[in-house]
């Protein structure tokens, strides 16, 4: 049973604000969830190599291309006009340093 | 003639032959989503006037005498979780409440070339995490069948446009059977390809290693006729496999040399029992005009939804970590930290939410190896059991779900028993392998899903035989 300390925990490191009514509520459905999700401690694992990925395909690699990064002026301009908050043609961020 | 109950396959050759021209057919759908889709709510925008442009060229082209693709001046809806650009693509999230696309996915830009008309984007579960489209920010879609039940989902928008008449095909997204679910709900046909065999260039990721685009449809020749125009490689998304497709109209297979596996693990503790006789009913029929069938074991199925639970939700919480309030979507800006903890705090859902923590929570340090390397070694159990079973089998036989649509609210109080209404349709995304739902006979009124599960990459063969499972269950 996660305690509502510990959804406060996963909560930050996943950076999410929760109201403190909800916290309970999330508290017993993640326990509940857990507790079936413990039902694969049953299966014998053991020489099995885990499968990463839906697919058996290598790395796929291209040559970097920087004519191809947001050429088109128009997509460039939507990108930008998406941003919350911008100066100009750029990302306006919360400074980290003081 | 009613224009809104034509398959793909009759309204090009009535476009061909001038018996009607684009912008009716398109008028007409969009006549009935204006007269019943305030009730029914499959769409969370609609993109008319684009829509008639559209269908304006294709008559134009028609008028001249020029020979036109399949899909041209046919509408299609889109599930909000695909870009189309310059067009707003939710997700039926609150975070992207605001969001215009700005390019298109590599299936609309496909879609495109063959002239296809979009009428909107159609309601889901936000950012397909959900069974039932009662995650949607904006409102859950009913289930045309009966208003009072959920129309399944991810994908219920998309399910629901098509069973109301009020498109002619539609695009969905299945991660756990977000396409299959819901077309079993609503009572159409819903194909969830090959991992690998559609290009995701443009769909919102959800988890990278079991999302795949298929098409929701009337009729099996309809999800045929779409898929060979959407699948194929793409440079812009790396696990999208490059291979020589066979075509859909080649030889026909025939039933006496289809062998169906049935395998006991589905048919057990939980499906109701009146959906089990009228699957039964299909493989004594399938028996008795020449198909073999033999009964299968896939015995690590037991532990699929479980592995489902772990992968599914870790590769959602890395997904998701790029809604930050700072490139795009809903912000609250402050100081850095709590920009991220309140943009992302109140942009999300309640399952959006609960998913984001699951999967912190088992990749954490102290957990990652009891929960997601057990879960990826499950899965390769799994992915083994299918490879073993198609050895043996040309596809395999099923329910698409345990029960019919259920009612709104039944399933939203506890989240785990949300989840087992997947418990079909997860083992295909964990393996990667191509599975479709076709209509069968109904239960007390209501739709019931018959799932048909192919070898990997033989889509095309699956979707003949279950042309021949269609017509033998009508």
């Amino acid at each position: 049973m996660l305690t509502k300390t510990e959804v406060e925990k996963i909560a930050g490191l996943a950076r999410l604000k929760l109201e403190d009514k909800e916290k309970e509520k999330f508290a017993e459905d993640l326990s509940s969830i857990i507790g079936y999700i413990q039902k694969l401690s049953e299966v014998n694992v053991e020489k099995v190599e885990p499968m990463f990925g839906g697919t058996d395909l290598e790395s796929v690699t291209r040559q970097d291309d920087e004519t191809k990064s947001i050429s088109n002026p128009e997509m460039r301009k939507q990108i930008l006009n998406a941003a919350p908050n911008r100066e100009g043609d750029y990302f306006k961020v919360p400074s980290i340093l003081e | 003639m009613n224009l809104k109950e034509l398959t793909i396959k009759e309204a090009h050759k009535l476009l061909e032959e001038k018996e009607i021209t684009s912008v009716e057919l398109t008028k007409a759908h969009f006549d009935g989503i204006k007269k019943h889709d305030g009730n029914i709510h499959a769409f969370l925008s609609l993109t008319e006037k684009e829509a008639l442009e559209s269908a304006k060229k294709v008559d134009q082209r028609i008028s001249k005498g020029e020979p036109i693709e399949m899909l041209a001046g046919i509408p299609a809806a889109i599930k909000d979780n695909i870009l189309i650009r310059g067009a707003k693509t939710t997700a039926a999230s609150k975070i992207l409440e605001n969001y215009i696309a700005p390019y298109d996915a590599t299936v609309i830009k496909k879609l495109k070339e063959e002239e296809a008309v979009f009428i909107g984007k159609t309601n889901m579960d936000e950012f397909a995490m959900g069974g039932s489209t009662e995650n949607s920010a904006f409102g859950p879609t009913k289930n045309p069948v009966d208003t009072n039940r959920v129309p399944g989902g991810s994908s219920g928008g998309s399910a629901a446009a098509i069973k109301a008449g009020f498109s002619v095909y539609a695009l969905g997204s299945d991660t756990g059977g977000s396409i299959r679910q819901p077309a079993g709900f609503c009572g159409v046909v819903g194909f969830k390809p090959s991992y690998g065999a559609v290009s995701r260039h443009g769909l919102m990721a959800m988890a990278s290693s079991l999302d795949q685009i298929g098409p929701i449809t009337k009729n099996v020749d309809d999800a045929a006729a779409v898929f060979e125009i959407i699948r194929g490689a793409d440079i812009l998304d790396s696990t999208s496999a490059d291979r020589e497709w066979q075509s859909y109209h080649d030889k026909p297979v025939d039933i006496e040399e289809i062998k169906f596996g049935v395998p006991r693990e589905y048919f057990t503790h939980g499906l109701a029992p009146e959906i089990e006789k009228n699957i039964k009913a299909v493989i004594s029929k399938l028996e008795k005009e020449g198909a073999q069938i033999e009964e299968i074991s896939l015995p690590y199925s037991e532990w699929a939804l479980a592995a489902y639970y772990i992968i599914m939700p870790a590769e959602v919480s890395a997904n998701l970590a790029r809604f930050d309030g700072i490139k795009y979507g809903y912000s609250k800006m402050s100081n850095l930290k709590d920009t991220y903890l309140e943009s992302r705090g109140e942009g999300f859902g309640a399952e959006a939410r609960r998913r984001i923590m699951l999967g912190t929570y088992v990749l954490s340090a102290g957990y990652y190896d009891a929960y997601y390397t057990r879960a990826q070694k499950v899965r390769r159990l799994i992915k083994q059991d299918f490879v073993h079973a198609f050895k043996e089998v040309d596809a395999i036989i099923t329910p698409t779900s345990p029960t019919t649509a259920f009612k709104f609210g039944e399933k939203t109080q506890d989240p785990l028993s949300m989840y087992l209404a997947d418990i079909y349709t997860v083992s295909i995304n964990l393996a990667g392998v191509p599975a479709i739902s076709i209509p069968i006979k109904e239960v007390n009124g209501l739709p019931v899903g018959l799932q048909l599960i192919g070898n990997n990459f033989e889509d095309i063969k699956l979707l003949k035989i279950a042309k021949i499972v269609e017509d033998m269950s009508k």
